[in-house]
C-alpha cells in the first residue's frame, strides 16, 4: 500500500514540477513534420472562461464553494452591459430560434454565452445557475470581449481528409525509415498505466470544453444544418430547461464524448505490440482498440476493419513513428455531445500519441492531437490537443470497472425525470435512436409551431 | 469441457451459436410465415440481433399502411447479429430508410407487428424508389437485390 502511495505521489510530483510546462504546446518532435506536432495558433491557457458562470472552488476540505461574488460576466438577472446594446430578440425571448438565423452570427444573440455558459444558466453543472428571477428572460450575460481565436481551432494542415493525412503521415514515417514493428521486448511499456483525469490536470484546458469561446464561434466550423442543432441544444438547455443528455438515459455516450469536459476521466492505456487499449469515461465504458499495422476495408461508405456496421468509437488502426503512435479512426457512428455539437457519421479522426518527456528524456505521458473530418458537419477540420500525465502504474490505482449503465430517468412530457420501480409511465413512445431520438422530444414537447428544418419524404414513390 | 468444445467446433455448432443467443425464439410462431414488402424506416443494428423497422405497403403498392392516425404502420423484423447480418449484405449502410424490401418473416404469437427472419429466406431489396406491381413483391422486380439468400419464399424443410 505505502508502496502504491509513494508511487503515485512520485509521478504526480515529477508532474507537475516538469511534464506541465509542456501543455498547450506541443511536443518537440525533432523534425518539421507534415501532418503533426504544429503548434498551436493561440495558447489557451492565457483565454479566460467567457462565462457566465459562478465558478465552483473546490476547498481543502474537500468541500465545493460557489461564491456569487466571483461571477464570470458582464451583467446579471435581466440588466444589460453597460456600453452593450442588446437584440430586440435574442435566444432567451425567441418565439422560434430557427427563424433567427441571420442573428446566430451575432454573440449579443446568445447574450456573450459560451455554449456550457448557457447550459450552466440553469445549474446544469451545480450550482443555483444564473438564469436570475425571471427565466429565461433574465438569463445572465457573458463576457462579450473574450473568446479564444478560431485560427486555433481548425486544423493547422491542409489534408482534406483523414485518409490524405494518413496517408501523409505513413509516407513521411516511411521515408524516416519505419514505421516500428514492436515486439514485446521493445514495446514502449512505460506508456503504460494510469493517467490523471485531463480536466482535472492544471493547465491543460481545450476549446472543446466549450467554456472559452462565444458560440458564434463554434458555430462558424459548422455546416448550416449542423448549425440548427447545436442552437437547438443551447435553446433547450437555457429557455424550456428540458436538456437532452444521452447518458442520462443510458444512452451511448459517442465518439466525441472522449473529448467533453464531463465525459472524460482518468486514462488507463494498455500497450501491446499489435494493439493498444484506452479505457476511460466518467461512465466508465469508454474503449478505444488501436489496431498496430492494420489497414481498413475501403469498399464500404466509410473505411473499417471489421463487419459494416457503424460502432460508437469508430474503428482505429495506427502505426508508430518512433516515440509516437500515429492513429486513424473511422466507421464512427454519428451521435451528440450536449453543450457542444452534434457530428455524423462520416466524423474520422486522426489522432497522434506523443511521448512527453522531461530533459532528461524521462517519460512523463501523453500529447494527444487530435484532427477531425466531418464533412456532413464541420466546413474545415478542426483540431483538439491536450495531454495526459502519467501518475501511476496499474497496480498503483483503483482498478478500470467497466460499467453497464441500467435506466433509472425516462423522458416523461419531454423532461429527464427518474421512474421508480411499480410506476407506470403514461403514453410513453419509443423514440428511433438513430433519428436524433432528443430532437423528437423536443419535436413533439416544445417545439409545436416552429418553423423546423423539413424532412425528407420517404414513403413518396412518383 | 475442453473434449467437449472441440467436436462442437468441428461441426460448428459454436460459430453459430451467437446468431440464436440472446433470447427465446418462442415468442415467434414458427409454423407460420408471412411475407411483407415495405419501406425501412430504420434499421437498429446495436440491437443484440439486428432489427430492421418497415411500414408494410398496401396491395396496390402505392402507398404504406397507415394507422387511424395517419401514421404509417411499422413492422420489425429480427435477424441474426449485426456483423453476421452485415456479412450477407443487410446493413445500415445497404438499407437506407426509404429503401424499400419484401420479407418473410415468423411472426409474433402475440399478434403484435414484429417478426423473426424465415431461415434462408433472402431479404430482396427493390432498386431505389421502384415498387413492385400490385400484389407482388421485390422478387418480381428487375434489378432487385438478394440479400443474405437465394429465394424470397423457400420450401419449407
Amino acid at each position: 500500500m505505502k508502496k502504491r502511495v509513494c508511487q503515485a505521489t512520485a509521478f504526480a510530483t515529477a508532474a507537475l514540477l516538469s511534464g506541465l510546462a509542456s501543455a498547450q504546446s506541443m511536443p518537440d518532435i525533432g523534425f518539421k513534420s507534415v501532418g503533426r506536432g504544429a503548434p498551436l495558433a493561440a495558447d489557451l491557457r492565457k483565454y479566460e472562461f467567457v462565462g457566465p458562470v459562478v465558478p465552483a472552488v473546490r476547498q481543502p476540505d474537500g468541500t465545493v464553494v460557489r461564491d456569487p461574488a466571483t461571477f464570470i460576466g458582464s451583467a446579471q438577472n435581466g440588466a444589460t452591459p453597460k456600453d452593450m446594446k442588446a437584440l430586440p430578440v435574442d435566444l432567451f425571448t425567441t418565439k422560434d430560434f430557427y427563424k433567427d438565423r441571420a442573428l446566430w452570427t451575432d454573440p449579443r444573440y446568445f447574450r456573450c454565452n459560451s455554449p456550457v455558459g448557457i447550459e450552466e444558466q440553469r445549474g446544469a453543472n451545480g450550482g443555483r445557475g444564473v438564469i436570475g428571477d425571471n427565466p429565461p428572460l433574465t438569463a445572465a450575460w457573458g463576457r462579450c470581449d473574450r473568446d479564444y481565436p478560431r485560427e486555433a481551432i481548425v486544423s493547422p494542415y491542409a489534408f482534406k481528409s483523414a485518409q490524405e493525412h494518413y496517408e501523409a503521415l505513413l509516407a513521411e514515417t516511411k521515408k524516416r525509415g519505419g514505421p516500428i514493428e514492436h515486439t514485446y521486448a521493445t514495446v514502449p511499456g512505460e506508456w503504460t498505466g494510469h493517467y490523471q483525469h485531463p480536466g482535472r490536470t492544471p493547465n491543460n484546458p481545450w476549446w472543446f470544453r466549450m467554456r472559452h469561446n462565444q458560440v458564434p464561434t463554434i458555430l462558424s466550423l459548422l455546416t448550416p444544418e449542423y448549425q440548427a442543432r447545436m442552437v437547438q441544444e443551447q435553446y433547450h438547455a437555457a429557455v424550456d430547461n428540458a436538456p437532452q443528455w444521452p447518458a442520462q438515459y443510458c444512452w451511448p455516450e459517442g465518439f466525441m464524448r472522449r473529448w467533453h469536459e464531463f465525459a472524460v476521466s482518468d486514462e488507463f492505456i494498455l500497450v501491446t505490440p499489435k494493439a493498444i487499449q484506452i479505457l476511460t469515461g466518467v461512465s466508465r465504458n469508454m474503449l478505444t482498440t488501436i489496431n498496430v499495422g492494420r489497414e481498413f476495408k475501403m469498399d464500404g461508405k466509410v473505411p473499417r476493419l471489421g463487419a459494416d456496421v457503424p460502432r460508437w468509437y469508430g474503428d482505429t488502426i495506427g502505426f508508430w513513428d518512433k516515440d509516437a503512435l500515429v492513429t486513424w479512426t473511422s466507421n464512427i457512428q454519428g451521435w451528440k455531445v450536449h453543450g457542444a455539437i452534434e457530428f455524423s457519421s462520416k466524423m474520422q479522426s486522426i489522432e497522434i500519441y506523443t511521448a512527453n518527456r522531461d530533459k532528461d528524456g524521462k517519460f512523463l505521458g501523453l500529447n494527444h492531437e487530435a484532427v477531425f473530418y466531418d464533412p456532413d458537419a464541420l466546413v474545415q477540420p478542426v483540431r483538439i490537443v491536450r495531454n495526459y500525465v502519467k501518475i501511476a502504474e496499474y497496480e498503483g490505482a483503483d482498478p478500470f470497472v467497466f460499467s453497464e449503465c441500467i435506466p433509472n430517468i425516462f423522458p416523461v412530457k419531454g423532461r429527464a425525470t427518474p421512474v421508480s420501480p411499480g410506476s407506470t409511465i403514461k403514453d410513453y413512445e419509443v423514440l428511433d435512436m438513430f433519428n436524433r431520438p432528443w430532437d423528437q422530444i423536443w419535436e413533439k414537447y416544445f417545439e409545436q409551431g416552429m418553423d423546423r428544418p423539413k424532412q425528407e419524404d420517404i414513403f413518396k414513390f412518383d | 469441457m475442453k473434449a467437449l468444445i472441440k467436436p462442437l467446433l468441428a461441426l460448428g455448432v459454436l460459430a453459430a451459436m451467437p446468431a440464436l443467443a440472446h433470447h427465446s425464439f418462442s415468442i415467434f410462431n414458427m409454423e407460420q410465415t408471412k411475407v411483407l414488402t415495405g419501406v425501412v424506416t430504420r434499421v437498429n443494428p446495436d440491437a443484440n440481433h439486428l432489427q430492421v423497422f418497415f411500414a408494410p405497403m398496401n396491395d396496390e403498392r402505392k402507398n404504406v399502411l397507415r394507422g387511424e392516425d395517419g401514421k404509417p404502420l411499422i413492422w420489425a423484423i429480427e435477424m441474426a447479429g449485426s456483423a453476421q447480418s452485415a456479412a450477407d449484405g443487410i446493413s445500415v449502410n445497404a438499407l437506407p430508410p426509404g429503401s424499400i424490401i419484401s420479407v418473410n418473416l415468423h411472426p409474433l404469437r402475440s399478434g403484435e407487428p414484429a417478426g423473426s427472419r424465415t431461415a434462408d429466406s433472402a431479404v430482396v431489396k427493390c432498386p431505389e424508389k421502384k415498387p413492385p406491381a400490385a400484389g407482388r413483391h421485390c422478387d418480381t422486380v428487375d434489378g432487385n437485390l438478394m440479400l443474405g439468400g437465394k429465394v424470397l419464399e423457400p420450401v419449407a424443410k
